[in-house]
């Protein structure tokens, strides 16, 4: 109660108001272009907020992420390229929802879920913050290791018609995730002596090669004239009898990404996999799923967004980053001479307060910017195709190329757009090849670091009881997922499974 | 996602403050570049861009900073190597160049550089959670000989788990030295109970400490600390380990003498500015000017030092 009062006081600074609308705007845009990541566009604006008041800048900065995170899903969802890491989940349902002309729509859902995210992630920030510290710190590494396998159980139904192709397509993204530097001993690996390998493939390359690249590339080698369904450069929400079917959807989105914001380095792309994949067993329509599901938008954009808010309790509560926005959050704290931590609330409570209401000022700016901006972005991708694809592969070009500013990295990306191609005509499936590249270092890095702790004993893993509960969870998932395929196959029913790339 | 100490980000070119300052002294150039590879908000931004706000007027020039990520560090190098050695650029130095030129062998390392002058040491401490039993660091020692012990460090390549390495063989204990992913990964798990101790610098814990989460145990520096009188060094309590994070600049090699004096003049005024002074001491910075010469020794013998560890540990050949 204390909190909602002082948080109120905060609604009538204009400086908040203002830096928080700033935020969510420059977040929209900085998240909607393929290659610039929410912690690129935080990044960019963190030397503006030198002269700014610490409020006003820790609201600014934590606008963008919102917006940011939110913003990912446009391209998502009209271009086939997830504009950040979490956004990779939309692109199956939203991208065939546009593909049927219904483009609008699809970005309503995205659109109002993520409000929706944001708003519930912001109560448990401000009534849960402390409980859910507690969470955080019990997660030791065998936990990590354990919530890493049961992302990467997803994959089991995640793989479309054949599980073969799906593990082969995940082996694919663990073996991409090991190159760079070893996560215990520090030594190179698979660099093969580039200075440019040495910190890894990012995630973001290699999935705007394959969605992306390989997209253009599918439609450089196909004939004939342009047949798409063009949608209405209008903004629709959804009507009552879709709105309560989304509900679950973004429940699970909303429990999915509470839990893993406040785990440091899990993270969003997590959060928003697992959302799809959860709001697919728990729907009722799960053959949908695949061919443009509503609730397969509205499920990982409820999720990343309510990351993009629970991820401040680490941050606030110990000073502890989880993911690159949070750590570019907490330069702008440093910058401003406030140190996160246990001790923040007795020392610059007000900035906390006013971050509070800067948040909520951008969850509704987000709405109202979002309904203003997706129009034009319709109209865009409605022009004519070969201009539209020439502006798709400029845009993703200099996004990759601004991560480093490394021309090597454009070779990455168009590697895997070649690649994403044949992956496509030989019908592997590409989402298990995002997780395991996203999970692949958190799973190798945390197993290595318990065996360091135990010596090497493995019952390490089964003493955690954290560890155990969510290693046998995973397991149940993937024992389901195979029994209901054995079943399935016994009894010569058409498989229910669910298929990424339906059409080509 | 998966390095939070490798954040990318865009290299922003940012004119900070000091811009109309009057040139108050003759310096060859104009405009003095200082590139980082730390991305914005990191530990070298910060240090180059509060420095910044501060430095122009007794160096006698507009002051830059600018963001030059990528490969640990391996761009920056390169870029400073083949750079002109007219005072118009320098590289803010960590034991991270060091680092980066000795496991990944980059085309321009540490020693295609010349140190300029050091500004400051951070002071590295071990601390505990303070629901923990140990009271002193021989208590954590004598856990690990009675059993095995786990010891935590920041990052596999860094000062931190090179200075446990030297602790653990002084002490002649077993115990597993735990890499983490920076910082905040491992303050959790000593938290948690699952370390005994963990190594970081004094700001990274200053607001457990204050909330009387954590409790230092020993410094590794060869002072105790002026905010933390109390706090023995690792040396005192019968160890010979002394480590010294150093932070300082270092440009192109065959640096001319006009340029070198004017930065070690500039270097020591301002690290007496009191309005700066007050800024770095906020932040727990302990001042350590080191002259030209001196920088350029003491490099070469850390140089020297953190290779014979990383061939010892086995981590390169």
């Amino acid at each position: 109660m204390e909190t909602l009062t002082h948080t109120a006081a905060f609604l009538l600074e204009w400086n908040v108001i203002l830096a928080a609308l700033i935020g969510v705007t420059w977040g929209i845009m900085g998240g909607s272009l393929p290659g610039i990541s929410p912690s690129i566009t935080m990044a960019l604006l963190l030397p503006f907020t030198y002269t700014l008041d610490p409020t006003s800048a820790i609201v600014l900065l934590a606008s963008t992420y919102i917006g940011a995170e939110y913003g990912g899903s446009v391209p998502a969802i009209l271009i086939r390229t997830p504009g950040t890491n979490a956004a990779a989940a939309t692109v199956i349902d939203g991208y065939e929802m546009n593909r049927q002309g219904k483009a609008g729509l699809a970005l309503g859902i995205s659109l109002y879920s993520g409000v929706i995210g944001s708003l519930f992630g912001l109560a448990m920030l401000m009534t849960l913050s402390g409980p859910l510290a507690q969470v955080a710190l019990a997660f030791t590494p065998m936990a990590y290791f354990a919530l890493g396998i049961l992302g990467l159980s997803v994959i089991a139904t995640l793989s479309g018609e054949n599980l073969v192709k799906g593990l082969i397509a995940a082996m694919l993204g663990l073996i991409i995730a090991t190159i760079g530097s070893d996560p215990v001993t520090g030594g190179t690996r698979f660099t093969f002596g580039s200075a440019e390998l040495l910190g890894g493939i990012e995630p973001v390359m290699i999935m705007v090669g394959l969605f992306a690249m390989s997209e253009l590339l599918v439609q450089a080698s196909r004939r004939g004239k342009d047949d798409r369904v063009t949608s209405r450069p209008r903004i629709q929400f959804p009507d009552w009898p879709l709105a309560k079917r989304l509900i679950p959807a973004q429940l699970i989105g909303n429990g999915i990404g509470t839990f893993e914001g406040v785990m440091p380095g899990a993270g969003g792309t997590i959060a928003s996999f697992m959302s799809y994949n959860e709001a697919r067993r728990w729907s009722r329509h799960p053959e949908e799923f695949g061919k443009g599901s509503p609730e397969g938008i509205a499920a990982p954009e409820t999720a990343n967004n309510t990351v993009a808010e629970t991820a401040l309790v680490p941050l606030l509560s110990f000073g502890i980053p989880g993911s690159n926005s949070t750590a570019i959050l907490l330069g702008g704290f440093l910058i401003h001479g406030i140190v996160p931590g246990p001790m923040l609330f007795q020392k610059s409570g007000e900035v906390v307060y006013g971050l509070y209401a800067g948040l909520f000022t951008a969850a509704i700016g987000q709405l109202v910017i979002g309904m203003a901006m997706l129009p034009v972005c319709i109209w865009l991708v409605n022009r004519p195709r070969p201009y539209l694809n020439a502006f798709i592969f400029a845009l993703i070009l200099s996004g990759i190329y601004s991560i480093h500013n490394e021309a090597f990295d454009l070779g990455i990306m168009i590697a895997a757009g070649v690649a994403g191609f044949f992956m496509r005509m030989l019908r592997f499936p590409f989402l298990p090849t995002v997780l395991g590249l996203v999970l692949g270092y958190l799973v190798e890095s945390n197993f290595r670091r318990s065996l360091v702790l135990s010596g090497d004993d493995l019952m390490i893993f089964v003493d955690d009881r954290i560890s155990l509960a969510l290693l046998v969870l995973a397991f149940l998932f993937i024992g389901g997922s195979i029994a209901k395929r054995g079943y399935e196959l016994l009894r010569h029913r058409p498989s229910s499974t669910f298929s990424e790339n339906a059409e080509s | 996602m998966n390095k939070l100490h490798l954040v990318s980000a865009v290299a922003a070119v940012v004119w900070a403050g000091g811009l109309n300052s009057a040139q108050a002294q003759e310096y060859p150039v104009d405009t003095v570049t200082l590139i980082t590879h730390s991305s914005p908000g990191g530990g070298s931004d910060v240090f180059l861009r509060e420095l910044s706000r501060y430095l122009a007027p007794y160096l006698g020039a507009n002051v830059i900073v600018e963001n030059v990520s990528g490969g640990s560090g391996a761009k920056a190098m390169a870029q400073l190597a083949q750079a002109p050695a007219d005072g118009s650029m320098f590289y803010a130095t960590t034991p991270t160049f060091i680092y980066t030129s000795l496991l990944s062998d980059p085309e321009y390392k540490y020693t295609d550089l010349e140190p300029l002058v050091n500004f400051f040491i951070d002071p590295e401490v071990i601390y505990t959670s303070a629901k923990s039993e140990f009271k002193t660091l021989e208590d954590v020692i004598q856990y690990a000989r009675d059993g095995r012990g786990q010891w935590g460090a920041a990052n596999p390549a860094s000062l931190e788990r090179q200075a446990l390495e030297q602790l653990k063989a002084a002490s002649g204990v077993n115990a597993a030295v735990v890499t983490h992913e920076g910082g905040g990964d491992m303050m959790i798990n000593v938290l948690n109970g699952t370390l005994q101790i963990g190594v970081g610098e004094v700001q990274e814990i200053q607001s457990q400490i204050e909330a009387g989460e954590l409790r230092l145990l020993a410094t590794f520096s060869d002072k105790r600390l002026d905010a933390f009188p109390e706090v023995p060094t690792v040396k005192e309590t019968g160890y010979d380990v002394v480590v010294r994070k150093f932070r300082g600049l270092a440009g192109p090699k065959g640096l001319p003498d006009d340029v070198v004096a004017a930065w070690e003049a500039a270097t020591q005024k301002v690290l007496a500015d009191p309005k700066y002074k007050e800024a770095y001491e906020g932040a727990n910075l302990r001042a350590e000017f080191i002259p030209h010469a001196d920088y350029v020794k003491f490099i070469e013998t850390f140089g020297a030092e953190t290779e014979g560890f990383l061939k010892e540990t086995g981590v390169i050949e």
